[in-house]
């Protein structure tokens, strides 16, 4: 029989304890620490605002009375489908930039964890949204990204034509403006030669500088009120000119 | 964005007889994307496939297309007869037609359309003179398609030239250039305009 009296119970408890503190203070610590990290991270701002597609989606499928019927649920999953690829393209631009600015710590580490967390949410809410769409349909979840970039692209091509084209209004107007402008210009020019204000050598140089700029660009409208061809600007000589504009002025 | 198992309930009610979401609380972000889900229904049932998903983005409803081309066609013809502004109009339709397309249906295709019948009109507006909306419409086809599109680049280059516009005439042939180093009449505008520019 082994001899528990010759054991000293006293002394043994000094190594157990030691074990105990030891093994306790880690484990206290390591759940102290979680916790407050996991705290932490919940308390971060969330990467993107809040899904609006994807709520709008998930009410209409709780709605109660009356039941909203599947086409609307499938519109809605095809705008929840755009809005989670607008998210992933917006994640894999940041990636590479926000990877390149931690490693030169111009960013904080809490950027970075929340980045991840989007990148991790983002991938769980494209698979519930492919199971989603094959519950509807059986394999339209192959093809229900297609058809949503499609969409997406496609509303993003008609904002901007019609952004530009919009445009057309306002710069017909400033046209219009600007072209009765140059004709009284001109016309003022034509009527100040003809009361011989200027001598013929500085009209030479004013009328070849007015030509250089406005001629080119109103030549056809302004000849066809004139009444004369527009050519006249190019060739001859002062002289020449000013008597002609003259006749043409007297039209 | 929420968490993967909870989501915010959003008062929404359903109109039972026309089908129309609507929020109870209005706030205009919900409002314009309900608007948009609703369009995107209406879109869906006219698409009218048996499963009431959009179809695969190829092939395309030959339909339209062939509807389009055909107003190009007498559009184009139009304008070798010289009715202009009657070009003009059937290409507005087309225009119209074409950015009408499903929305699930290719994007590039709409680009390539939209993009040959804006050059067409701006063409037609220069045959008469309306140098400003010849200018906008060559602006929005190169918009649609930068590389392989001279003569949207052209077109609003003589315009803004034929405005005396000198200075943005010049910057947007030299962009029109970085896509189509070799073309001959954009080469051709850029040595006119900087020849105005010299006078």
């Amino acid at each position: 029989m082994w001899p528990f009296d010759a054991v000293d119970w006293l002394m043994l408890l000094v190594p157990i304890a030691y074990l105990f503190i030891l093994v306790g203070s880690l484990y206290t610590f390591s759940s102290i620490y979680r916790k407050r990290t996991a705290a932490k991270a919940a308390s971060l701002e969330p990467w993107f605002p809040q899904h609006t597609q994807r709520n709008i989606y998930l009410s209409l499928l709780h709605m109660e009375s009356p039941k909203c019927p599947d086409s609307i649920l499938k519109a809605a999953l095809l705008r929840r489908a755009s809005e989670d690829i607008t998210r992933i393209m917006a994640i894999r631009n940041a990636k590479q930039a926000l990877q390149a600015l931690l490693q030169k710590g111009s960013v904080g580490d809490d950027l970075w964890q929340r980045f991840q967390r989007a990148e991790k949410e983002i991938e769980e809410e494209l698979r519930d949204v492919v199971s989603e769409a094959n519950a509807f349909v059986p394999n339209w979840g192959q093809t229900i990204f297609q058809s949503a970039s499609e969409m997406l692209q496609n509303s993003q091509i008609r904002e901007r034509v019609n952004d530009i084209l919009a445009t057309s209004d306002a710069e017909k107007e400033w046209w219009e403006k600007r072209r009765a402008e140059i004709k009284t210009d001109f016309m003022r020019e034509l009527d100040e030669e003809k009361a011989g204000i200027r001598s013929p050598t500085t009209d030479g140089s004013v009328t070849g500088s007015m030509a250089g700029s406005v001629a080119g660009s109103v030549a056809g409208s302004v000849a066809g009120s004139v009444g004369d061809d527009a050519v006249f600007v190019e060739g001859g000589g002062p002289a020449e000119k000013s008597s002609k504009k003259k006749r043409r002025a007297k039209h | 964005m929420e968490s993967p198992d909870t989501f915010t309930l959003l008062p929404l009610e359903m109109d039972p007889s026309t089908k129309a979401v609507t929020a109870t609380h209005s706030n205009s972000a919900l409002d314009s994307e309900l608007a948009a889900l609703n369009s995107l229904h209406r879109n869906l049932l006219a698409a009218g496939t048996h499963t009431g998903t959009p179809p695969p983005p190829v092939p395309v409803n030959p339909t339209r297309s062939a509807q389009i081309s055909k107003l190009r066609e007498s559009g184009n013809n139009e304008f070798r007869k010289g009715h202009h502004s009657q070009a003009v109009k059937l290409y507005t339709l087309a225009i119209d037609m074409a950015l009408g397309r499903p929305s699930w249906e290719p994007s590039g295709l709409v680009r390539e359309e939209v993009s040959g019948l804006l050059s067409n009109r701006a063409q037609a507006n220069m045959a008469q003179q309306n140098w400003a909306e010849g200018a906008v419409d060559a602006e929005a086809s190169v918009e649609m398609k930068k590389v392989a599109n001279a003569k949207g680049w052209w077109r609003r280059g003589k315009c803004l030239l034929e405005m005396g516009r000198l200075e943005e005439a010049e910057n947007w042939v030299k962009q029109g250039l970085e896509f189509e180093a070799t073309e001959q009449d954009l080469v051709q505008l850029k040595a006119e305009i900087e020849k105005k520019k010299g006078v």
